[in-house]
């Protein structure tokens, strides 16, 4: 909150554009940019919820490495695969699916979990959907340190293209930012959507190479071209397992984020008029 | 300059997923707005046509039974209600003081939540430190302040939201019937920090069922009757004609 300016101005006047930009994009520019409140909010969710727990969030870390070994010691018997090139495939699919996973379904209820704030203090929404996206990334970093045992254990190549994970990662969290807006608002109008996104993540959790190789469909490789999540797991893990993602995937992504954002801001300027009756 | 104009606003609020309607309708008819309904939704229509100025320096009362829409329209002027028809414009640094324990965590300690809700209410790290001191002296927790707030009573725990919330200064302060739980030594400290705030700030409304406090804190009154305002004035014009209607 700065100096006096106007502060609500409804309607929202001006030109076609002004009207049907305006109040999304400088939701997502102020909301983005106030990172000291959403990283603070984030952080103390995590804390909330970890609180009195003894090992606290590496128990996530904890699940997810057994998750991890019993999948790929498995499931490379299943598909004749050697455990020392399966398992860190499974590892690292597994982890960035556990984030986009995670974001996409928390994406449902995170305007209705902040309610109460919405209702009382004119904050972007953008900030509630950052939050969100913050402590998901907390847990991500708990799952994402098993690449250290794992890189040892397997002697993975770690080279100058390992450090591609980061932008990577970084396009990844920036199509969920926008995924998560979309899908956020809506859920808070037609309350079903949550059924939905629950349904079609578990059911994206088989279809997408995550648990099984992409080798094992041989010439339908179409399936998982298709796949946006496919190309999203893919620019992390590529990197990790010492590979590179294919171009396709970058510009699967990319395009993504481009047009998402446009839809992002343009749900968000129903949400501002809209989304608080909602509630 | 501070100022707040409202003409023609309107609220409609929609009610999802109402199974036996007429029960409802006949139920809710007794308090509340008017009710009308469009296609499959039930419309309540918090406030119709509303039109006023309150400038720079006025301090303003609301008054009206229970669902007139004193809340709808506070949170209106706080820019979280968009108006479903008409205008709406809020000039000024607005501090709507509606549910003081906004954004507490119950187990982060008294010092943590001073930092969470301070920064919710848009205070920067600096004017939150610069201000801890002010708010331990104030609420007189001592010690307490160092464990979790969910052993805290009712009465500390307005102690600290209440410190926390006035910490800011405010062009615009609107007060939704805030009154705590708090001892006597404790009320008599809140006032003065309100009226601190209040003297402070260009523009006040504070919406209360307490002709004390409306008299004691506003020169002028609003009168709000079933979503429309029925009244606006001085606040002794104003509470008179209430008083007469009820």
């Amino acid at each position: 909150m700065t100096e006096a300016t106007v502060r609500q101005d409804y309607p929202i006047s001006g030109s076609l554009a002004d009207r049907l930009m305006a109040p999304g994009v400088r939701d997502l520019i102020e909301g983005m940019a106030n990172w000291r409140l959403w990283s603070m909010l984030g952080w103390n969710d995590i804390r909330q919820r970890y609180r009195r727990s003894a090992l606290g969030p590496f128990w996530i870390t904890i699940s997810m490495a057994i998750f991890v070994v019993l999948l790929g010691v498995i499931y490379s018997k299943l598909f004749h695969q050697e455990v020392a090139v399966f398992l860190p495939y499974v590892a690292m699919g597994l982890i960035a699916w556990g984030f986009i996973a995670g974001t996409t379904t928390e994406a449902c209820g995170h305007f209705i979990e902040n309610a109460g704030i919405i209702r009382q203090i004119h904050l972007p929404f953008t900030i509630y959907t950052m939050r969100m996206i913050w402590r998901s990334f907390i847990v991500f970093l708990h799952t994402v340190v098993l690449i250290v045992p794992i890189a040892a254990l397997f002697r993975l190549e770690i080279g100058l293209a390992t450090l591609l994970v980061f932008p990577g990662m970084l396009l990844v969290v920036l199509n969920q930012i926008w995924l998560s807006i979309v899908i956020g608002v809506i859920a808070t109008r037609f309350r079903d959507t949550a059924q939905l996104v629950a349904t079609a993540i578990q059911i994206s959790m088989f279809v997408t190479p995550i648990m099984w190789p992409l080798s094992a469909i041989q010439d339908a490789r179409l399936v998982a071209d298709i796949n946006p999540f496919h190309h999203m797991i893919e620019l992390v893990r590529a990197p990790l397992l010492g590979g590179t993602a294919e171009p396709l995937s970058w510009m699967v992504v990319a395009a993504m984020c481009v047009v998402g954002y446009g839809l992002a801001a343009l749900a968000l300027n129903r949400a501002h008029l809209r989304l608080v009756y909602w509630l | 300059m501070a100022s707040i104009s409202l003409s023609n606003a309107s609220v409609d609020i929609p009610v999802f997923a109402t199974g036996n309607n007429s029960l409802k309708t006949t139920l809710l008819r007794k308090i509340g707005g008017k009710f009308n309904q469009s296609g499959h939704n039930l419309l309540i229509n918090a406030l119709s046509n509303v039109s006023l100025d309150i400038r720079d320096g006025e301090r303003v009362g609301l008054i009206g039974r229970n669902g007139a829409g004193k809340t709808t329209l506070l949170r209106m002027m706080a820019g979280v209600y968009p108006p479903t028809a008409g205008r709406v414009r809020v000039v000024g640094r607005v501090a709507p003081m509606f549910d003081l324990s906004l954004g507490m965590s119950p187990d982060a300690t008294g010092l943590e939540n001073i930092r969470i809700c301070g920064a919710l209410w848009g205070l920067k790290p600096s004017e939150i430190e610069a201000g801890i001191d002010d708010i331990i002296e104030f609420t007189e927790l001592g010690d307490y302040l160092e464990i979790p707030v969910r052993t805290y009573s009712a009465g500390m725990l307005v102690r600290l939201s209440f410190a926390i919330a006035t910490l800011r200064r405010p062009e615009i302060l609107l007060l939704d019937e805030i009154i705590g739980v708090g001892d006597a030594s404790f009320m008599a400290k809140a006032k003065a920090r309100l009226a601190s705030m209040v003297g402070h700030a260009q523009i006040l409304v504070v919406s209360s069922h307490s002709d004390l406090i409306i008299r004691d804190l506003c020169e002028k009154a609003i009168w709000l009757d079933k979503g429309s305002i029925a009244a606006f004035g001085s606040v002794e014009e104003v509470l008179q004609e209430y008083k007469a209607s009820v």
